[in-house]
């Protein structure tokens, strides 16, 4: 009897934990099943005029992919647009499970890819997008550098969108309080932003800059600026002897302890920090600005420049890049003429549509000729009527290229563990040589 | 002859109405539950990128144990089992026999305020909680204004403290949950057992350790299991509070699992390698608990 009790219990035990094993192992690799559930009307449209779009904006994409099918609704009356809003997490999220499952018909038609995701997806799943290479899209038209972000193996994947073109905002009455003004910012090293930065400091009490912590995006910023990168053009880790990469982690630990900038620990602390006002700027892609614009009451208080120089690397620039997409049509589509010509006609054929998305959004355009229109000259009032668009196509220009690989966000995460690791008092070639070597396990060396 | 026929068929009958019963749980679990775990069981034993995957023997179980950050992350799942689990089991059991005692008033609204945090969002209250703590949140500020601290202090920025606001926020989300199950395993004691004790001499402590505790044996058993269970597959809190950070200091398995599928060059196979690892650690603790804490024979 006790025996028999014993292996009740047992068994009771067993199947306690599978049973609840079960349900959490669905739900560690299955919030794609959470979010990726719901897929009715989400999938290829079956209406042969209607395009089904994921993008995740509504105040920048979703904004500009409604403007691009308007304009394409005048000499398509039929034409219909499905938008679907979608966080660029849910996006790769169910991107992921679509394609690992043979379910590609849970797909859009069309939908928006980070670039520093495009090379991981098109190599993870070649059967999920469309090779446009021959799409009638003409791609000399848009910024090769930019190209590159969505060429796998000589095939263009993508259509470019918007540029991440890097800027140093700062609120120029802040600056004004400690003596300074937008030039004193301009065309400067990180010695002098941290000396400028203790002044402002000293005087006013807030910091120049904040960002994310945990997060390595200021630091890719200063790396690309001196056209250096977490990879070798090979795609090899490139880390514990890049020197640049050196510089960036002793400056970024040095402006944090110095009080210069303030590690936040999520988004919204980070928009609020420039909305509410404590702090005197930012730097990040130029993007950042439909965020910036948010706060009314600071209009002509905000002006923008370029970032700093890193010191002692040799091809440091004041230029750099972060973020940016571009549109991938997927294999899903049921009208692939028609999303193919949808794109060659606005993103990639239509002036007017990147006049009428720029104010609005800041959507800086990566096609050539749009960049000639006279609406990127116009002063905008809420920088103190700046250029401001003149002023970023000309820092995009002049950003050197760098290789993201396909292993970037891997190498992000390593060096946002090695930044934290320093700013606290680790050894940086100790703290890089372990990131290189986090990097070089999960590309599996 | 003929009765005895009728008395087999009804036996069938019965059992077929029960099988019958049965039938759609079986299969829904069997096809929602049981296949999907044998195909990460197959997925677990092959490697690659993405679709192109094959097959390598034990090559992802060897590998999770020269993987840093894994080790790091089973480490700090080890930390939140180890500290936050008793932490929370015996303010429940110790909130249950309060909220239990006969003389007290308003139990319904007590209960309800305790257990109410186990009816929110994981989602939402781990951001709540990160709001808290933030430089500029509720928590820094009321200690600035006390002049405990001079400027707010980055609670999420820095490891040991942003492992206690984890352990902190597990707590407050799961006591009240745990009471519960000790309320309700409560109201099979008989109140004349304290009544005895009382008359005996035995002071509320002594009647709680000796009397309570051991009868609810069967409970704590069954709650150490679940909450085990539930620590070593952390997932929320680690992605929405902390996100993992600083430098991995509260990333969670299962956070790894998942930056492993989605985040990163998926590596499925890995990930359900390390998926299989959280399983075999689940039943060995959930066995180890039963052996130590089920003495009945």
């Amino acid at each position: 009897m006790m025996k028999k009790k014993r292996i009740v219990a047992m068994l009771t035990a067993a199947a306690i934990a599978v049973s609840l094993t079960g349900c959490g192992t669905s739900a560690s690799d299955g919030t794609s099943a959470a979010s990726g559930g719901g897929n009715q009307g989400e999938s290829g449209t079956a209406d042969e005029n209607t395009l089904t779009v994921w993008c995740w904006d509504p105040a920048f994409n979703i904004r500009a992919i409604e403007t691009a099918g308007k304009l394409y609704q005048k000499d398509h009356p039929d034409f219909n647009l499905q938008i679907i809003e979608t966080p660029w997490e849910d996006v790769q999220t169910k991107l992921t499970t679509a394609a690992t499952s043979g379910n590609l018909d849970t797909l859009p038609d069309i939908l928006l890819m980070q670039d520093n995701a495009f090379q991981k997806n098109v190599i993870s799943y070649p059967d999920a997008f469309l090779d446009l290479s021959s799409s009638g899209i003409d791609f000399s038209e848009f910024s090769q550098a930019k190209v590159a972000y969505s060429t796998v193996d000589g095939k263009n994947y993508g259509v470019p969108f918007d540029n991440g073109a890097v800027i140093a905002a700062y609120r120029t009455d802040i600056l004004e309080m400690a003596g300074y003004t937008i030039e004193d910012f301009t065309d400067i090293t990180w010695s002098e932003y941290l000396e400028k930065g203790r002044v402002v400091l000293e005087k006013t009490g807030l910091p120049l800059l904040t960002c994310k912590g945990n997060e390595s995006d200021v630091a890719a910023m200063m790396l690309q600026s001196a056209g250096a990168s977490f990879f070798d053009e090979n795609g090899e880790p490139d880390m514990a002897d890049n020197e640049a990469l050196k510089e960036v982690v002793s400056t970024y630990a040095e402006l944090v302890k110095a009080g210069v900038m303030v590690e936040v620990n999520d988004w919204d602390q980070y928009i609020g920090s420039m909305t509410n006002g404590s702090v005197a700027g930012t730097i990040n892609g130029c993007w950042i600005m439909a965020s910036i614009q948010t706060a009314e009451d600071q209009a002509g208080k905000w002006e923008i420049t370029n970032i700093p120089r890193l010191d002692n690397v040799p091809g440091a620039t004041n230029y750099s890049n972060n973020g940016g997409s571009s549109w991938a049509i997927t294999t899903n589509c049921k009208n692939k003429e028609l999303a193919q010509d949808f794109m060659a006609e606005t993103f990639a054929g239509s002036t007017e549509l990147y006049e009428e998305i720029l104010p609005a959004t800041g959507a800086l355009t990566c096609y050539l000729p749009a960049a000639d229109s006279p609406v990127y000259s116009e002063p905008q009032k809420f920088y103190n009527g700046q250029s401001v668009f003149t002023l970023i196509t000309d820092y995009a220009a002049q950003t050197p290229g760098n290789h993201t690989g396909v292993y970037y966000y891997e190498a992000k995460d390593a060096i946002a563990v090695a930044i934290t690791n320093v700013v606290a008092g680790g050894d940086p070639d100790r703290e890089l040589k372990n990131a290189e070597d986090t990097v070089n396990f999960v590309m599996g060396k | 002859m003929n009765g005895k026929g009728k008395r087999m068929t009804l036996e069938k009958r019965h059992s077929l109405t029960g099988w019958g019963f049965l039938t759609p749980a079986v299969v829904l679990i069997v096809v929602m539950n049981f296949i999907p775990m044998l195909r990460a069981l197959l997925l677990s034993f092959q490697a690659g990128v993405g679709n192109r995957m094959s097959f390598a023997g034990l090559y992802n179980y060897i590998r999770m144990f020269q993987d840093a950050v894994f080790l790091r992350s089973l480490a700090n799942n080890f930390i939140y089992l180890l500290i936050q689990v008793p932490i929370m089991l015996v303010l429940a059991l110790v909130l249950a026999s309060l909220l239990n005692h006969k003389d007290l008033r308003l139990k319904g609204v007590f209960r309800t305020a305790i257990f109410l945090p186990c009816a929110t969002s994981l989602v939402s209250y781990a951001i709540i909680f990160r709001s808290l703590f933030a430089v500029d949140g509720f928590i820094n500020t009321v200690l600035v204004r006390l002049h405990i601290l001079d400027t707010g202090y980055n609670f999420l920025g820095h490891a040991f403290s942003a492992r206690i606001v984890i352990i902190l926020a597990l707590i407050w989300r799961w006591t009240g949950y745990n009471m519960v199950f000790y309320l309700s395993g409560l109201q099979n004691i008989e109140y004349s057992v304290y009544e005895a004790a009382k008359i005996d001499g035995a002071t509320p402590f002594q009647s709680f350790w000796k009397i309570t505790v051991p009868l609810l044996k069967p409970t704590i058993l069954l709650t150490a299991i679940m909450s085990t269970n539930g620590t070593l597959q952390l997932f929320d809190e680690s992605v929405n509070l902390t996100n993992g950070g600083p430098a991995n200091a509260t990333i969670t398995m299962s956070h790894y699992i998942y930056n492993m599928s989605f985040k990163y060059v998926p590596n499925f196979g890995y990930a359900a390698a390390m998926s299989y690892l959280i399983l075999f650690l689940v039943a060995a603790l959930a066995f180890i608990q039963m052996k130590v804490g089920d003495k009945r024979d």
